[in-house]
């Protein structure tokens, strides 16, 4: 079952609207092993912020899910697992991520996800999932996890 | 004297604040020529451009140490390692001078300075003038924040609304980079929409619902990008005044609008705005004409104080009572409005 779920995610499928994108977010959360790191890649206005909304959901996170554009990073306690959620969009050089001690943040059990993945390029944890999330018509999104 | 600093994102600043004059010296990194090879100092997250930054700031405070009774400090919110280099500053500083060290939350420090020139005005009654002002409505805009907070007559403060998604200022500066200028653009989406036909592209406002206080500007940038998908280079150069006035028009309509609701709901004395994008002329002249309609004192941070700055942190060790002093003054990445 596990299996199946995850195989879909690694064919790729289209959410018709924000909440289905959302809805597949709380799906991932099942899915994410304990201390995984989700390098989430996708253009502005991409639906990033709506994906990792379900994502925290799923983990058990209550209240708003704000971008972190700005503050680099926001920590989430969830009643299943901690969330570090990485905006990398301002970060100079690869080598900032460094900077942000994530490690130390981390509470397990917890997940990290890295929006704008390709900004820290060479640094990514090892065993991180990479999934793009791609605008198609109007309100539909093409995810796939690579493999 | 106060000696405040501030390092919990890009900016390194220092401010010294005269409790019976108001702020006498303030420097921010940012505007500071920092003497390398490579000229002045670029805003990087790293806590090692504080650590060379602070230094240089401290040379101009240094004859002034000795009259410092209070080092003010934020604590947060902010990034967990520039907090820490800017605490351990600071408490070098208390620890040199003897000094009291006082922590400040960032964000209610952008809420009091509205009132720092409502002090300088006269420092002797600036306690009864502003409770003449309270209960006061702040809202706060900025890359990062977009927040309406209450300020008791017990200057407590209580979340009145705030975004569920994206920052106001965010919607403006990845506005800008959707339409091709640097990021963050903001301010040159501002300067684009001068001209402008607000009216020709219409943009979603977020959440329109009146009693509904919270604010979304997510929704904002994916309408755009949708819009521009459709247009040809050609097209949207030539419309460029139109779509920034569109744009902007959509971000400032609906801060406009909730502020109102949020006057609206409860009784207040005077309104306040503060944070990055109060230096937006539209978004200044639109809340002061809902507060002129009702009568209400409208009170803007000046220029200096709207971005990170020491000035404010200085001044809220002043303006707020009972704030976590020595080792409770710990630094608290995720401090929220509501907390010292």
């Amino acid at each position: 079952m596990e299996d199946d779920r995850l195989s879909r995610w690694r064919r790729g499928f289209t959410t018709r609207s924000a909440a289905e994108t959302e809805r597949a977010g709380e799906e991932l959360a099942g899915l994410l092993p304990e201390g995984a790191t989700l390098l989430l890649g996708g253009d502005l206005g991409a639906g990033k912020t709506t994906l990792v909304r379900g994502l925290a959901r799923g983990l058990g996170v209550e209240g708003d899910i704000t971008s972190p554009t700005f503050a680099l990073l926001a920590v989430h306690r969830g009643s299943r697992r901690q969330l570090l959620h990485v905006d990398a969009y301002r970060l100079a050089k690869p080598a900032d991520l460094d900077g942000l001690l994530l490690d130390e943040l981390a509470r397990p059990p917890s997940n990290t996800v890295i929006e704008w993945p390709e900004r820290v390029a060479g640094r990514e944890p090892p065993g991180a999932w990479r999934l793009t999330i791609a605008a198609g018509t109007g309100d539909e999104r093409r995810l796939q996890l690579a493999p | 004297m106060i000696l405040a600093v501030e390092s919990s994102c890009d900016e390194s600043a220092l401010a010294l604040l005269a409790p019976d004059r108001g702020i006498v010296l303030e420097r921010v990194s940012s505007q500071v020529e920092l003497h390398r090879p490579h000229g002045g100092v670029v805003p990087d997250i790293a806590s090692r451009e504080h650590l060379a930054a602070l230094p240089l700031l401290l040379r101009e405070f240094a004859p002034r140490l000795g009259e410092v009774s209070t080092i003010a400090v934020t604590r947060g919110p902010g990034l967990p390692p520039c907090l820490s280099l800017g605490l351990a500053f600071a408490r070098a500083l208390a620890a040199s001078t003897g000094a009291r060290l006082v922590g400040v939350n960032h964000l209610r420090a952008h809420v009091h300075s509205p009132f720092i020139a409502l002090h300088a005005e006269n420092p002797a009654g600036f306690a009864a003038a502003r409770r003449a002002l309270l209960p006061h409505l702040g809202l706060v805009v900025s890359g990062g924040n977009t927040l309406l907070v209450r300020l008791g007559e017990d200057l407590g403060m209580t979340v009145v609304a705030r975004t569920v998604d994206d920052a106001a200022g965010e919607a403006l500066d990845k506005g800008a980079k959707l339409l091709g200028m640097a990021y963050p653009g903001g301010a040159l989406v501002e300067r684009a929409a001068q001209g402008g036909d607000a009216t020709r592209f219409a943009f979603p406002r977020g959440i329109p619902e009146r009693a509904d206080l919270r604010m979304s500007f997510s929704g904002l940038k994916t309408a755009l990008r949708y819009r521009l998908e459709g247009m040809d280079d050609a097209a949207v150069a030539a419309a460029m005044p139109d779509l920034c006035a569109g744009y902007q028009e959509a971000v400032i309509a609906q801060l406009e609008a909730k502020f109102r609701s949020a006057l609206e709901s409860g009784a207040y004395r005077s309104a306040g705005l503060s944070g990055g994008v109060a230096n937006n002329r539209l978004l200044r002249a639109r809340l002061a004409g809902v507060c002129a309609r009702r009568d209400l004192p409208l009170r803007v941070a000046e220029p200096m104080h709207c971005g990170d700055n020491a000035g404010m942190v200085a001044f809220a060790a002043l303006a707020e009572p009972g704030l976590p002093e020595g080792e409770a003054a710990a630094a608290e990445p995720s401090l929220g409005v509501e907390t010292a």
